[in-house]
């Protein structure tokens, strides 16, 4: 599904990542380990389109949306989804805004797009939520916005940074089943990144271990 | 131990007290040190900032002037003399129209000296009692831009149909052109004078923001003649721009032409009253007219036997427009609500 | 409790510096010749005519602002947020008319259209009479009163476009492409800023006076004047400027409706990862060309005139050495009160956006009356309340001027402040008292540390208000203490064309040079 051919990538002339090379099967749970600073966010923002690899390819489908500094494919056209180490949850817009946007720009009609957000929310356990403000949730509940979010666009591959990581312990369990749950039942392709054992023991089917 | 935000704070608040100290000129405010003058000036800087520099160089008195704009575009010193009459800064007002320096009698701004220079000024351009002394006039004539063959000859040609739409006029709320309608109104008599100006509007008069806008507009070949100073048209005259001067109504029996000369004021409870007088004999002496006359601003002598350019007039020749000062200062106020129903507000 | 207690000595010198003229002058509007009368009021408000005067005040400063807002945003977000090729230059260009005295482009444009102007040479005398007919009046009154204006919309989004957490628009772009993301995340984010901004230049549109005078579109602000200027009827004068106040209140209460309504949620703190720029790809050339056709009509046409105006570098010798002293006097006054101006206005936004004492409404609205009220009319007020032998010490001295400025303009770096502050969640401040800082060490390590952008537009802003000033100086200098711009309006009575053009331009380097030196220095320092 994914593959990362002899990626580099250099930031203020150090490197973040050095020949890096790895497949993604289809449906995997891939989770990505190690200190902070090892390079484990930018992998996702390459895999993502949102910076390029300075030398390598990223491919994704069989086909290659980023080459040797340049974004061939941009981030909107490769059908994933992301949740973001601060959420990013748009403060202007409610639950079902930030949900809708996505549908919205692609053209979804209106009660299509009411039909996806209202079948996201309860997969995430967010019924009655649709008009709350991000601002007015809390921890746990905006981090399940953030997945709906992630998922109402149906994307092959799911990436995730960290999210998981402001949470208590309880919480946080229950999160990784639920993001487990619904990977099982929607079949995407999962990027993990944590640097918490427990979290990356029970979510992965593959790790992948950074920076030694 | 002092903590770094005490010296921070400390540190910026010496920063900021330095620059202060620098604004304020780097030293403490003048104790009586050399002697000095405070004058505020309305007659144009370009003109008058020349003198005061003769003044301070031949006398070893500084002075320390303000300077005015047009009033269209400040409210200008007259205004800050008015605010500042209970701790008076000024010493001396060089006017550059006697209306104002009535208006300062008139409110108790002024105080009467009758400098021995201003004896050989013929009284109709000084306040009898002293408080104010005129010299260097402008007299207010036509400029007429240079293809017009038959210019006008009065001011009532703005109400003649040939120029309909060719005239322009500075905005009577402002400037000589107020003193000169109030003038007017003083001469006619209130039934004349508004008849004129509503004949004048009729006929298609445009306004200006100022005497200068006005000449400029002519001198452009926008309007054909514009009412106003004489060193408004001189001045475009040694630009080389194609226009020529008329005094208006010297026929026989006219009216005659309206003369507007500067005038010196004492200012009331002025601080530094000695060098006040000194400056006030200065200006009103003919070596200053001779100056002035001679400047780009030609303004006419009012001593007898000063020299003059070619291009001006000596004021004995001129048919001057006889009204008494004071009461064109009284219609001035007088006629405010229809000049402004006038310029339409 | 302690950052109250600090707080109150910021509302003692803001009282000082805004309160204490706006009583002045609200005495001075109920007494004639020492008496307490309303007639000042009634003879001012109580004709027809002042409305019918009032409404075509309102109708230009809204148009105004209906110009300058989506034009400063459109281009603050291209000049701000994307690779436009040339864009610094460009936005060095657009500050441009905002530093000479407005009159001075009115007068420009009107010689351009002049019969024997550039522009009758180039298209021939109809079109020049024409365009004429159209600059004489409220089209051509909008027109330069929009270029004018335009930097404050432009400056205050291209500071704002930094602070819209970069996630936020990466986690648009994984669904939309970049024009749906700046329309609906991006912009929304950086709207309050352009709501002051709105209020700012409506607010000065309505109180210009020299711009509609010389394009003969009569204005009620031209009446206030006309009461002072031609009357030195001070009271009547004051009880007309009554009613800017009222509308200035009127935005005040509008502008926080709006924003509590649709703005209240802080954003988080922005990383040090720079802005994402928004690559045009094969628009670049198209939208460069675009933006270099408004530039050049707006700005480098009339300032082309202007400096052709000036001529040769003799004049700029001449000017120079007419200029004198007013030159030093200019940078010195503009970088002391933009100091001041920024200091205060700091504490004073940090005092209006923490609502940290119950007054914070009534120095916010006194700070926005002053701006909104005639330079000259509270500049006549300082003469009263510092013309005294006391307060001969500052008032004898440049330190009035500053006084001045900062009564005019406080509401400037103070609303920059809050609207930076908005950024920054109250946690921060509450994470390092918790922890045991004092108010003080909480300010400068914490607060500002965290508001420096705000900081540094609010003293640029306050130096580019500071330099073009003329009412407030004009009516406040010292003898001997005048600035450019007073020195070009004492000079144009008379003075060449080609004195007072080079005199401009002069002034525009001035301004220009600073702004530079300091963007480069900047530059440095983040990076």
């Amino acid at each position: 599904m994914i593959v990362l051919d002899r990626i580099d990538r250099y930031r203020d002339g150090r490197p973040v990542l050095e020949d890096l090379s790895l497949h993604v099967e289809a449906k995997e749970r891939l989770v990505v380990v190690g200190p902070s600073g090892c390079g484990k966010t930018t992998l996702l923002r390459i895999v993502a389109g949102l910076e390029a690899p300075d030398r390598g390819r990223v491919v994704i489908a069989g086909k290659v949306v980023s080459a040797d500094g340049r974004i061939l494919v941009e981030p909107k056209d490769r059908q994933i989804g992301m949740v973001f180490q601060d959420l990013a949850l748009w403060p202007h817009m409610s639950v079902a805004g930030n949900l809708e946007f996505g549908l919205r720009v692609r053209g979804v009609a209106r009660r299509e797009r009411g039909v996806r957000v209202e079948r996201m929310l309860r997969e995430v356990g967010l019924e009655g939520y649709r008009n709350r403000r991000p601002s007015s949730l809390s921890g746990g509940e905006r981090q399940r916005v953030a997945l709906a979010r992630a998922l109402v666009l149906e994307p092959k591959i799911v990436l995730m940074d960290e999210p998981l990581s402001s949470l208590d312990e309880a919480l946080n369990i229950r999160l990784r089943r639920l993001i487990v749950q619904l990977q099982e039942r929607l079949g995407f392709t999962l990027l993990y990144v944590t640097h918490n054992k427990d979290e990356a023991s029970q979510i992965a089917t593959r790790l992948l271990r950074l920076g030694g | 131990m002092v903590k770094k935000e005490t010296i921070v704070a400390v540190v910026s608040a010496l920063v900021l007290a330095a620059l202060v100290w620098l604004v304020m000129g780097g030293k403490l405010p003048d104790l009586a040190s050399a002697p000095k003058v405070v004058v505020y000036v309305s007659e144009d800087r370009v003109f008058s900032e020349p003198v005061l520099e003769s003044f301070e160089k031949e006398t070893g008195i500084r002075v320390e002037a303000i300077y005015d704009t047009e009033e269209s575009k400040s409210t200008g010193v007259m205004n800050r003399l008015i605010a500042e009459r209970g701790n008076p800064r000024a010493d001396v007002y060089w006017a550059n129209e006697p209306i104002r320096a009535e208006v300062l009698k008139q409110k108790g701004i002024s105080a009467p000296y009758r400098s021995k220079n201003g004896d050989g000024i013929p009284s109709h351009f000084k306040d009898p009692d002293g408080y104010w002394c005129g010299f260097s006039a402008r007299a207010r004539v036509f400029v007429v831009n240079g293809r017009v063959t038959q210019p006008p000859v009065s001011i009532l040609d703005y109400t003649e149909p040939r120029w309909r739409g060719r005239a322009v006029i500075a905005n009577p709320l402002f400037g000589t052109t107020t003193a000169h309608m109030a003038a007017l109104f003083a001469y006619w008599g209130d039934e004349r004078a508004e008849a004129f100006m509503r004949a004048m509007h009729k006929n298609g008069v445009t306004l200006s923001t100022s005497n200068g806008e006005s000449a400029d507009l002519v001198a452009m070949g926008r309007f054909d003649f514009a009412l106003v100073d004489s060193d408004d048209v001189i001045n475009r005259m040694r630009q080389g721009r194609a226009v020529r001067m008329v005094y208006p109504d010297q026929e026989e029996g006219g009216i005659g032409c309206f003369i507007v000369p500067n005038a010196v004021v004492l200012i009331k409870g002025a601080p530094h009253p000695k060098t006040a007088k000194r400056l006030i004999d200065y200006l009103l002496s003919k070596e200053t007219e001779r100056k002035l006359a001679f400047a780009d601003c030609a303004q006419i002598p009012l001593h007898k036997g000063v020299p003059i350019p070619k291009e001006l007039t000596p004021i004995e020749e001129i048919r001057v427009m006889r009204v008494d000062y004071a009461e064109v200062a009284k219609k001035l106020v007088a006629i405010q609500p229809f000049l402004k129903e006038w310029v339409g507000l | 409790m302690e950052r109250g207690r600090n707080l109150w000595w910021v509302v003692a010198v803001s009282g000082v510096v805004t309160f204490l003229p706006l009583l002045a002058l609200a005495v001075k509007s109920f007494t004639i010749d020492g008496h307490l009368t309303l007639e000042a009021y009634r003879r001012v408000l109580d004709t027809p005519q002042q409305w019918r005067l009032f409404e075509r005040s309102a109708i230009l400063a809204s148009l105004v602002t209906a110009v300058t807002l989506p034009a400063g945003l459109l281009l603050g977000m291209v000049l701000g947020k994307s690779d436009l090729p040339l864009r610094r230059l460009f936005t060095l260009l657009l500050l441009i008319p905002l530093l000479v005295p407005p009159y001075i482009w009115a007068v420009g444009w009107s010689d351009l259209f002049a019969p024997t102007g550039l522009f009758a040479h180039l298209f021939g005398q109809e079109a020049a009479k024409v365009a004429s007919g159209y600059l004489f009046g409220l089209y051509g009154c909008v027109f330069i009163l929009s270029c004018v204006y335009l930097p404050i919309p432009l400056i205050l989004t291209m500071a704002l476009l930094r602070s819209v957490p970069r996630s936020f628009e990466e986690a648009g772009r994984m669904v939309a492409g970049w024009p749906a993301v700046l329309r609906h995340i991006t912009l929304p984010l950086v709207a309050p800023a352009l709501l002051i901004a709105g209020v700012l230049v409506f607010l000065l549109a309505f109180g210009e006076l020299t711009v509609p005078n010389y394009l003969r579109y009569d204005l009620y602000v031209v009446e206030s004047f006309t009461h002072f200027s031609a009357f030195y009827d001070f009271s009547a004068a004051t009880a007309s400027a009554v009613p800017i106040v009222v509308v200035a209140l009127a935005l005040l209460l509008l502008e926080e409706r709006v924003r509590l309504t649709f703005f209240s949620e802080p954003l988080p703190p922005t990383s040090d990862i720079p802005m994402a720029l928004v690559p045009l790809g094969r628009y670049r050339w198209p939208v460069a060309f675009s933006v270099a056709l408004w530039v050049g009509l707006t700005a480098v046409v009339p300032t082309s005139a202007l400096a052709m105006e000036a001529g040769g570098w003799a004049n700029y010798v001449e000017a120079i050495q007419r200029a004198g002293s007013s030159i030093g006097h200019t940078l010195l006054f503009a970088a002391a009160g933009a100091t001041l101006l920024s200091v205060l206005g700091f504490f004073t936004g940090y005092l209006v956006r923490r609502r940290a004492l119950p007054l914070w409404r009534i120095v916010d609205a006194t700070t926005l009356f002053l701006f909104a009220l005639p330079g000259s009319v509270v500049g006549i007020a300082l003469v009263a309340l510092w013309n005294t032998p006391l307060g001969g010490f500052v008032y004898s001295t440049p330190l009035i001027i500053l006084l001045g400025y900062a009564a005019k303009y406080l509401v400037l770096p103070s609303r920059i402040t809050a609207a930076q502050l908005a950024l920054i969640p109250p946690s921060m401040e509450e994470a390092a008292q918790l922890v045991g800082a004092s108010w003080g060490q909480r300010i400068l390590y914490i607060v500002a540390p965290l508001a420096w952008r705000g900081l540094l537009a609010g003293w640029l802003v306050a130096y580019l208000f500071c330099m073009r000033d003329t009412a407030i100086t004009m009516t406040l200098y010292p003898p001997g203490a005048d600035t450019l711009s007073v020195r070009i309006f004492t000079l144009m009575a008379n003075g060449s064309p080609e004195l007072i053009a080079a005199l401009c331009m002069v002034t525009v380097v001035l301004t220009l040079v600073p702004l530079l030196f300091l963007g480069t220095l900047l530059r440095g320092v983040v990076r």
